[in-house]
This record gives structure tokens, sequence and C-alpha cells, in this order.
């Protein structure tokens, strides 16, 4: 008889226990969307701030909470691969460069924003060594129709980093590939016409 | 009638023209570089060039005449006469939507159109009789993408915008088939469909000057979220998050020395 009780609960440990895990790293990323989010409402839309302390504070912000690099080689499509390193570098902090600006400006218009997380989704892929979770969220410009953002995030241990943000089923990051394909391949074909592009962009 | 024919005979000899303009004007596909060929065919736009000339067109007309007039809506139309007129013209689509969700076999979403419709006809349609639910919208291009049409390459249309081969045969299936046009006056299709841009078009007045403001190839952003909004709408919502994802991970992240070495190895 008690071997049958030991049993039952090992089966039962063993059940819960991948449950009880992919549950604990969507709790964790939500907690992490969530925090990100209103330290972003906070921070950036407090109207005394300059334009460029707003941008240093995006920095910020953008750069503990987002898989910068990853994101930036994910948009740069295949001509990455080609690039010589010093071309990549370059590349790298100027898009961070754009991004920072072109985020930290649209926050400028927001003001007196709410947040909430609606759901939470695990979307690890097969045979993956991070967890992914999607945190469905809506965000309120104006009380009554908000905007339905989706976060990917990639966590591993405590690491979390959002990889790619969905607005209104919308993805952020196949936008720019697309927009940065179309770019290369109407100029050089390599990451250096990007990155005149870019440079462009910035110092307009 | 003789100036009827020869009215004719020119309307098709401007046609014949104008179709080989557009063909003429199509892209050449990149030969021997395989990342641009690969670029090419992702893009899937082979009349490029054409609808880039058409999106300048529809540009110049959307800041002349469509953002103006969507401004003024938005800015001086009275607010409480907003829901009304939106809601007859959300009204005004669900004899389609029901027609189209029938024809995907998604009874669900047709009985919401329906009710939607025939609740508010005591109202003439001006009501919105479920205010806590989005409105159901389909149309012929999004049956045949449930019926399993491809897209087909990108076409951007005058005046209408983007769509695409199977959106475009859709566009010109609806204006047969919409039970109001046929019940009504086409006129009345017509009016809703202006009435239905300047509406769409004051809701992101700010989002589209954004975007023309930041973006590096304005054509290229509005082609990619014109057809990721496409594909949300087919689906309606329900896409598979893990396959429609792009691969970005934390493995992608830090500029990961080994793997750059890797690469240049693999290339040499």
């Amino acid at each position: 008889m008690r071997l049958i009780a030991a049993f039952v609960l090992a089966l039962a440990v063993a059940t819960a226990a991948p449950a009880a895990r992919a549950d604990s790293h969507l709790d964790a990323s939500t907690k992490f969307i969530s925090d990100l989010a209103n330290e972003a409402i906070e921070t950036l839309t407090d109207k005394s701030n300059t334009s460029e302390e707003r941008r240093d504070k995006f920095r910020k912000l953008f750069r503990d909470g987002f898989a910068v690099n990853g994101i930036a080689r994910f948009v740069a499509g295949r001509y990455w691969r080609k690039a010589p390193d010093a071309e990549r570098t370059e590349y790298l902090a100027l898009f961070e460069d754009v991004i920072v600006n072109t985020w930290a400006d649209r926050f400028s218009q927001y003001s007196g924003q709410k947040f909430e997380v609606k759901s939470a989704v695990d979307a690890t892929p097969a045979k993956s060594k991070e967890n992914v979770a999607l945190i469905e969220s809506l965000f309120f410009t104006i009380p009554t129709s908000p905007v339905r953002i989706e976060w990917r995030v990639a966590s591993k241990g405590d690491l979390f980093k959002i990889v790619d943000v969905k607005l209104e089923g919308i993805s952020m990051a196949t936008t720019q590939r697309d927009e940065f394909n179309s770019v290369v391949s109407k100029s050089g074909r390599d990451l250096a016409s990007l990155i005149d592009e870019l440079r462009r962009r910035r110092d307009s | 009638m003789l100036n009827s024919v020869s009215n004719f005979r020119f309307l098709r000899f401007a046609m014949a023209l104008t179709l080989m303009g557009a063909l003429s004007a199509c892209a050449t596909p990149p030969s021997g570089d395989a990342d641009a060929r690969a670029a090419y065919d992702e893009a899937n736009d082979p009349f490029e060039p054409a609808n880039r000339m058409v999106f300048a067109a529809n540009v110049m007309v959307d800041q002349l005449v469509l953002q103006p007039t969507a401004v003024t809506y938005r800015d001086i139309f009275p607010d409480n006469l907003k829901p009304p007129v939106e809601n007859f013209i959300t009204n005004l689509f669900m004899p389609l939507s029901f027609l189209h969700a029938l024809l995907q076999g998604d009874m669900d979403r047709a009985e919401k159109a329906a009710a939607r419709f025939f609740t508010a006809l005591p109202t003439l349609l001006l009501a919105n009789t479920f205010p806590d639910e989005p409105p159901v919208f389909e149309d012929a291009g999004q049956t045949l993408a449930t019926w399993g049409f491809e897209e087909g390459p990108y076409i951007m249309l005058p005046l209408l915008g983007p769509s695409s081969v199977r959106d475009t045969l859709g566009t010109v299936t609806d204006f047969f088939i919409d039970p109001v046009g046929i019940v009504a006056d086409n006129e009345v299709t017509i009016g809703r469909a202006v009435g239905n841009a300047v509406v769409t078009r004051s809701r992101n007045i700010d989002q589209v000057r954004d975007l023309q403001r930041t973006s590096l190839d304005y054509y290229a952003a509005v082609r990619s979220l014109h057809r990721q909004q496409r594909a949300a709408t087919i689906s309606n919502g329900a896409d598979k998050p893990v396959q429609s994802a792009p691969t970005i991970g934390l493995d992608l992240d830090g500029p990961s020395e080994d793997e750059g070495k890797k690469e240049t190895a693999a290339t040499k």
C-alpha cells in the first residue's frame, strides 16, 4: 500500500514538475514586462525631460530589456553574414541610435498611460535551450480604445530579453527587416549601403 | 451610337497602353547573386516599379484630399455625431461579412454579423448593438484565402491602395456579390467605401505621419505592414504564434565572437 502511494506521489511529481517549470518562466516573464512597461511610462512620459534626457533614459531601458544585437542581426537579414567585422560593429551602433531616437520621440507624445497584462502563453520552440513566452497586454493611450501589444520574451535562468514586439498583430522586427531588405536590394546589396542610409537617418 | 463605339475603342486603346506600360515597368529579377534573388523572391513584388508609381500618386491624393478630410472629420466634426456615423458604416458592411463568414464555414462569425445588422435595423443602422464586441469584417479576399488561394504578387491599386492578386480578385467579386450593392444602388456601396476610408484614416493620422517621417523606405514599410495586417485579418487573430514568429533568441544576443569566426570560416 505504501509502495503504491509512493509510486502515485512520484508520478504526480514527475508530471507536475515540467508544468511548474513552464509556469515559473511565464510568471517571471510577465513580471519582467510589467516592470519594464511601468518604468517606461514613469520615466519617459515625464514632460520635464529634454529630448536628450528622454533618449538617454530610453537607451538604458532598451539595452536592459531588449535583445538589441539579436534583433539588429535579424533585421539585417542575409546581408549580416557577409559583412566584415568593422561594418557589423558600426551597423549595431547605428541601429541602436536610430531605434532609440525614433521611439524615445514617440513616447514624448504620450501621457498618463495605463498598462495591463492580459495573458501569458508558452511559445518555447521544440529543442530550444531557452524559454519563450508571449505576453499579451493592453496599452491605454486613450481610455476607450487600447492598443494590443504582444511581447515575445526569451529567457534563460535570470536573464530575460524581449526579442520582438507585435502591435495589433504587426511584428516590429519583421516590418523593420522587410524595410531594410528593400533599402539594401535597391542600393549596394550589402550592409555598407544600409549603414549609409542609417547614418543619414540618424544625422537628419 | 457611332460616338459611343469610338469612345469604347479609345478606352480599349488607352487600357492596352496602360497595361503595356505596367508590364514593361516590371522589375527584372536579379540574376547571378543568390542573396539578391532570395530578397527579390521574398518581397514577392514583381510589379514593384509600376506599384511604386501608383503608390506615389496615391500618396499625393492622400495628402491633397483624404488626409485633410480625415483631419477635418477628426477635429471639427461633432464628437457626439461620430458614433452613429461610424456605426452606420460598420453595420452596412455586415451583410457582406455574413455572406463571407458563411462561405468560409464560420457559423459563429456569420451569426455575429447577422445579429449586429438585424438588431441595428430598428435604429436605421445607427446604433452599435454589441458595444463590447469587435464587429466582424469578412471579404472575398479572406474567403479565397481560407479556400487555399495564395495571395500572389503585391499590387498597388490606384486610389484603393495596397492589395494582392488574390485580394484584387476579391475586391472585384465583392463589387458584384455584396448584398447591400444588390438591394440598394452602387452609390451606397461607393459612399460606404468613401466614408470608411475617411473614418479609418482619421484614426491613424499621427501614426501615418510618424511612419512617413521615420521610415527609410516608406513604400516597403507599407507593403510589410499591409501583408502582416492582412494575414492577421484572415486568421481572425488565431495565428499560431510559434510558427509565425521571427527566430530571434538569446543565442543571437551579444557580439558572439565565436560564431562570427565560425561563419567566416564557413564562407571561406
